[in-house]
C-alpha cells in the first residue's frame, strides 16, 4: 500500500507544529493543515509574556513563541496547508481536506491529531434570565481584541479566575476598560502564583469569591448580572455591558469519536497537545508531543 | 409617498407568508417591520413541529388548515427547499387520565381527517422508542407530523416574496394608522405611506397595533416557555417528536428530534412579570452597535433555572437514560395568550382570531400551531382580499420557487470539489463545528443579512459546540469586508 504522505497533522498550534517538525527531522513526509493564515493555534491570540523559559530560554509572547515554531518549518520539510480544515478523517487512513480553492482526499500511514480545545460556552452554563449580546468566552474576546482589533463593551464583569482569564483582565484594565469583577465559586482564585502576582493582583481586580453568576439582564444588551454568593444564597446586581466566561477548556476530539471502537483510537490516530489533555505550559506540551510523534507504531 | 395595494405589519412568519400569499395573487405588498430581521418575534424561538390536527376542536379554522397544512407540508418544503425532518410523532401517557386524553384526540383525529393516526400500548410505544419508559402504558402514533426550523421556514418565505416582488421594509416600526378615502394611511417612525387593504400580523403587539385604529376587542396576555437544546448529534437518541401527556393535569413535555440534529425539550409554562426587568424583552428596534456587529438578540423571554430543572426532572420520567446534562444551550420564548375584553372578558380564545373591518385585517395572537398554518392563514386571507377586489386568477408570473442556496456540506465530495475550485470561498472553512464556508457567510449577507445573528440563522454558523467561540472574530470580519464597513 502506498500512502499520499507518511503523517498527517491535523492542527498548526503548538502541539502540531512541535509534532510536524520531530517527524520532518526523522525522515518523514508530512503535511500539516491548519484553518488559520499562519500557523499557531491559541498562541497567536497571545500577546502577553510567559512563553518560551524551558525550550528556548527566553520569555517570549505568545505571538512570539509561535513564530518562532514557524521560521523552525519554513526551513523543514513540512508542508504546511494554511486556511485548511480536516473535515473528516476516515477509518480507511483518508482525511478530507478543504482549504481555499481545494478539496482533496490526503492517504496517510499516521495521523497526529492536534485539534487543541474548545472553551466551556456561557451558553452551556443555563443562565437564567436574558440572552442579549455581550456576553463571550475568554478566547473568543482575545481572537476579537488581539487578532481582529475589533471592540468590545466597557464595563466588564469576568465568570472564573484561571490563567486564562487573569491575563485577558489585565490586558483589557491596561487598555482603559473597567474590569468591574471577577466572579470565582471556589474560595481562591484559580491559576499560576506567578499570574497572580502579575495580573490579578497588579491590576487591582476586585475578586468576588465563592460566588457564580446566576442570571442574565438586558433585552439586546447586556445590561447587568446576578451574582449570588454560594454559602448563603444571598443575591446581588452587578450592572455591566460585557460578562466574559473563563470556565474551563475541552479537549476537541470530535474527529476522532466516529473512530472510536471499544472505547479505543486506532494505534494511527495520535492525538497530542490540548486535544489530548489540558496544558498550562506550552513547553511541555511541545515536549510531549515531539515525544509522542515519534513513538514508533 | 409609498403606495401599494397591501400593506402588512410584520414580518413574522406570518407576515413573510402573507407577502408570499399576496404576490400570488398579483398583489403589491409593503412588509413593514420594527427590527432588522426577519422572524424575530415569536417566530424566532418555537417548537418548529408540523402539527397533524388532533390537537384542534373538529369543525375549527384551526382544524381544518392543520391538517390541509400538515398534509402539504413536505410540498411546500420542496417548494421554498426548506430541510425538515419527516419523524412522525408519539404522544405518549402513563395512566388513566392520559389514557383517556390520548383517546378523545384519536377520535378527534379521526374527525379531522388526520391520516394514519394508531392508538398503541405501552410495548408498541417502546418499540417504535426504545429509550421510552417502562411505565408508559399507551400511546397515539401520528405519522405526518415533522420537525422544521421555524426560521429558517420564514426566512425562505420572505426570500421567496422578495424575489417576486414583495417589499420588505426594516427598521421601520409602525406608530400611528388611519383611514383615508380609498384605504389606509400608515405612518411610521421614519415615514408615511398608503395602502388599500391593511393587514396587522404584529404578533404580541398585534393588539396595541389593532387599536391603533380600531376600538379594543382582543387583547394579549404574554407567557413565557423554557427550552433546553442538547448537544449536536443528540437527535439520534429518538425517532420521532414525542409529546408526553402527565398524569395529573399540567403541562405536557415535548421532546423534539430537530432538523439540525439536536434534541430540543421544552417548552414549560408561567408567567412573565408585564414590566421590570425579567419582563418581555421590548420587541424590535435596531443593533445598537450598527450593522456589521456581534448582533443583538431579538425579542424573547427569560429563561428560568427552575424551568430547566422542571424539563429535566420531567424528561427522566419520559425517557429515563436520556442524558440531559450536555448542553449546547437554554432559551426563553414569548407566548402570546388571546382573550376577548368586553363583555366576555378574559375569555381566553381557542381557534386563530382573525378579525376583519372593511379592508382591515388583524391576526391576533396566532399561537400553536402558526407556524404550521403560515402558508394556509396567508393563502387563506389573500384569497379573500383578492376575491372582493374581483382578481379571478393567480399571477402567472409568480415563481413559488426557492432556490436553496448553495451548502458544501450538502454536496458529494466530487461536488464539493467542483464547486470549491469554481469559488474559492466555498473551500475555507469558517465553522468548524458545523461546517460552514466563507462562501456562505457571503452570501448570507447578498441574500440580505447584515448582522452576525442574521448570518448565523442563515448559514448555521456559530450554532454548534462552541457557540461561536472560535470563529466569531473571523466571521464579523468576513460581513464587515462584505458590507463595506
Ligand atoms: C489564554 C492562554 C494563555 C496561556 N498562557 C500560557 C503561558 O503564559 N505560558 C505557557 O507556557 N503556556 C500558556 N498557555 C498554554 C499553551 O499556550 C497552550 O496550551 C498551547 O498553545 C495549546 O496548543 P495546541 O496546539 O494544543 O492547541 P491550539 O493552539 O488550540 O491549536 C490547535 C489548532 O488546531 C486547529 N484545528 C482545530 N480543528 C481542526 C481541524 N479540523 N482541521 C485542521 N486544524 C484544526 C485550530 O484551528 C488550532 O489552530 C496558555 C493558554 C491559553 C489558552
Ligand atoms: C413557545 C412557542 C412554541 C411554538 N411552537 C410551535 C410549533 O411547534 N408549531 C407551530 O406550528 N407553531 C408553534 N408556535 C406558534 C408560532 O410560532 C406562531 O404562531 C408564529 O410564529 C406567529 O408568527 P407571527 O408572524 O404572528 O408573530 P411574530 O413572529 O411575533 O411576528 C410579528 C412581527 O411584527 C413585528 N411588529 C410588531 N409591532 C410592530 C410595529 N408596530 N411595526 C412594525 N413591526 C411590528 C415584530 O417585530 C415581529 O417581527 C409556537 C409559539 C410559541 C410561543
Amino acid at each position: 500500500m502506498s500512502w499520499d504522505v507518511n503523517v498527517l497533522v491535523v492542527g498548526g498550534g503548538a502541539a502540531g507544529m512541535a509534532a510536524a517538525l520531530a517527524l520532518a527531522e526523522a525522515g518523514a513526509s508530512v503535511v500539516m493543515a491548519d484553518p488559520g493564515e499562519k500557523p499557531g493555534g491559541i498562541l497567536n491570540r497571545c500577546v502577553h509574556r510567559g512563553f518560551g523559559q524551558g525550550l528556548f530560554g527566553e520569555d517570549l509572547t505568545g505571538q512570539e513563541y509561535a513564530a518562532r515554531f514557524r521560521r523552525l518549518l519554513r526551513e523543514s520539510s513540512v508542508t504546511v496547508r494554511p486556511r485548511t480544515t480536516v473535515l473528516s478523517i476516515l477509518p480507511d487512513r483518508t482525511a478530507v481536506l478543504s482549504g481555499p480553492g481545494r478539496l482533496e482526499k490526503i492517504s496517510f500511514e499516521r495521523c497526529i491529531l492536534a485539534a487543541g480545545s474548545y472553551e466551556r460556552t456561557p451558553q452551556s452554563l443555563l443562565l437564567g434570565g436574558t440572552r442579549p449580546a455581550g456576553v463571550y468566552t475568554a478566547g473568543c474576546v482575545q481572537g476579537l481584541v488581539h487578532e481582529y482589533g475589533q471592540d468590545i463593551g466597557q464595563r466588564i464583569v469576568f465568570l472564573g479566575s484561571g490563567d486564562v482569564g487573569q491575563i485577558l483582565a489585565a490586558q483589557l484594565a491596561a487598555a482603559g476598560k473597567q474590569v468591574l469583577a471577577m466572579v470565582e465559586q471556589k474560595d481562591r482564585p484559580g491559576g499560576l502564583p506567578r499570574n497572580r502576582r502579575e495580573y490579578l493582583e497588579a491590576a487591582n481586580i476586585p475578586l468576588i469569591l465563592q460566588s457564580t453568576v446566576t442570571r442574565l439582564h438586558g433585552d439586546r444588551h447586556l445590561t447587568g448580572v446576578t451574582i449570588c454568593h454560594l454559602p448563603t444564597g444571598k443575591e446581588s446586581f452587578l450592572s455591566c455591558d460585557t460578562l466574559i466566561t473563563a470556565t474551563g477548556l475541552i479537549p476537541d476530539r470530535r474527529l476522532a469519536d466516529p473512530l472510536m471502537k471499544d472505547g479505543k483510537l486506532p494505534e494511527w490516530l495520535i492525538p497530542v497537545g490540548n486535544c489530548r489533555r489540558i496544558y498550562d505550559i506550552v513547553d511541555v506540551l511541545a515536549a510531549d508531543s515531539r515525544k509522542l510523534a515519534l513513538i514508533p507504531q | 409617498m409609498d403606495r401599494s395595494d397591501v400593506i402588512v405589519i410584520g414580518a413574522g412568519l406570518l407576515g413573510c407568508f402573507l407577502a408570499r400569499a399576496l404576490r400570488r395573487q398579483g398583489l403589491s405588498v409593503i412588509v413593514l417591520e420594527q427590527s432588522d430581521d426577519v422572524c424575530t418575534g415569536i417566530s424566532r424561538s418555537g417548537s418548529g413541529i408540523v402539527y397533524p390536527g388532533y390537537d384542534m376542536a373538529p369543525g375549527s379554522l384551526k382544524a381544518a388548515l392543520t391538517v390541509r397544512s400538515c398534509r402539504d407540508f413536505p410540498a411546500l418544503c420542496r417548494d421554498l427547499s426548506v430541510n425538515y425532518r419527516a419523524c412522525g410523532s408519539l404522544m405518549t401517557g402513563a395512566g388513566p387520565r392520559a389514557e383517556a386524553v390520548i383517546r378523545r384526540k384519536y377520535v378527534d383525529g379521526v374527525k379531522n381527517g388526520v391520516p394514519g393516526l394508531e392508538l398503541l400500548d405501552g410495548d408498541a410505544c417502546r418499540r417504535m422508542e426504545p429509550l421510552l419508559s417502562a411505565n408508559i402504558t399507551c400511546g397515539l402514533y401520528a405519522p405526518g407530523t415533522c420537525a422544521v426550523n421555524p426560521w429558517e421556514l420564514g426566512i425562505a418565505a420572505f426570500e421567496n416574496a422578495r424575489d417576486n416582488g414583495a417589499r420588505f421594509v426594516f427598521s421601520e416600526k409602525v406608530t400611528a394608522l388611519s383611514r383615508q378615502a380609498e384605504g389606509f394611511s400608515v405612518c411610521t417612525e421614519n415615514g408615511a405611506y398608503t395602502c388599500r387593504d391593511l393587514i396587522n400580523a404584529a404578533g404580541l403587539s398585534a393588539d396595541s397595533v389593532h387599536e391603533l385604529i380600531s376600538r379594543p376587542s382582543v387583547r394579549l396576555k404574554v407567557t413565557g416557555a423554557d427550552y433546553l437544546l442538547l448537544e449536536d448529534g443528540s437527535a439520534d437518541a429518538l425517532s420521532h417528536v414525542i409529546f408526553h401527556e402527565p398524569e395529573e393535569k399540567g403541562k405536557g413535555l415535548t421532546l423534539i428530534p430537530t432538523a439540525d440534529g439536536n434534541l430540543l425539550i421544552g417548552p414549560t409554562e408561567r408567567d412573565v412579570p408585564s414590566s421590570g426587568d425579567d419582563a418581555l424583552y421590548p420587541a424590535g428596534g435596531t443593533d445598537p452597535a450598527g450593522p456589521g456587529h456581534n448582533g443583538p438578540q431579538w425579542a424573547g423571554a427569560p429563561t428560568e433555572a427552575s424551568g430547566i430543572r422542571w424539563l429535566r426532572e420531567r424528561c427522566h420520567e419520559v425517557v429515563p437514560e436520556l442524558d440531559t446534562e450536555k448542553v449546547l444551550r437554554s432559551f426563553g420564548a414569548a407566548r402570546p395568550r388571546p382573550y376577548l375584553t368586553g363583555a366576555d372578558q378574559n375569555k381566553s380564545l381557542r381557534d386563530f382570531v382573525i378579525l376583519e373591518e372593511e379592508q382591515f385585517y388583524s391576526l391576533i395572537g396566532i399561537k400553536t400551531p402558526g407556524m404550521t398554518c403560515a402558508a394556509a392563514l396567508g393563502e387563506h386571507l389573500a384569497a379573500i382580499i383578492a376575491q372582493n377586489r374581483g382578481i379571478r386568477e393567480p399571477d402567472p408570473a409568480f415563481d413559488p420557487i426557492r432556490k436553496r442556496p448553495v451548502i458544501p456540506r450538502e454536496c458529494s465530495f466530487e461536488e464539493r470539489q467542483v464547486l470549491v475550485r469554481s469559488h474559492p470561498a466555498y473551500g475555507r472553512i469558517l465553522c468548524a463545528c458545523r461546517d460552514v464556508t466563507e462562501g456562505e457567510v457571503r452570501d448570507a449577507v447578498h441574500r440580505g443579512a447584515t448582522t452576525v445573528e442574521a448570518v448565523r440563522r442563515r448559514t448555521g454558523a456559530m450554532m454548534g459546540t462552541c457557540q461561536g467561540g472560535r470563529c466569531l472574530a473571523e466571521i464579523q470580519e468576513v460581513i464587515q469586508d462584505e458590507l463595506g464597513c
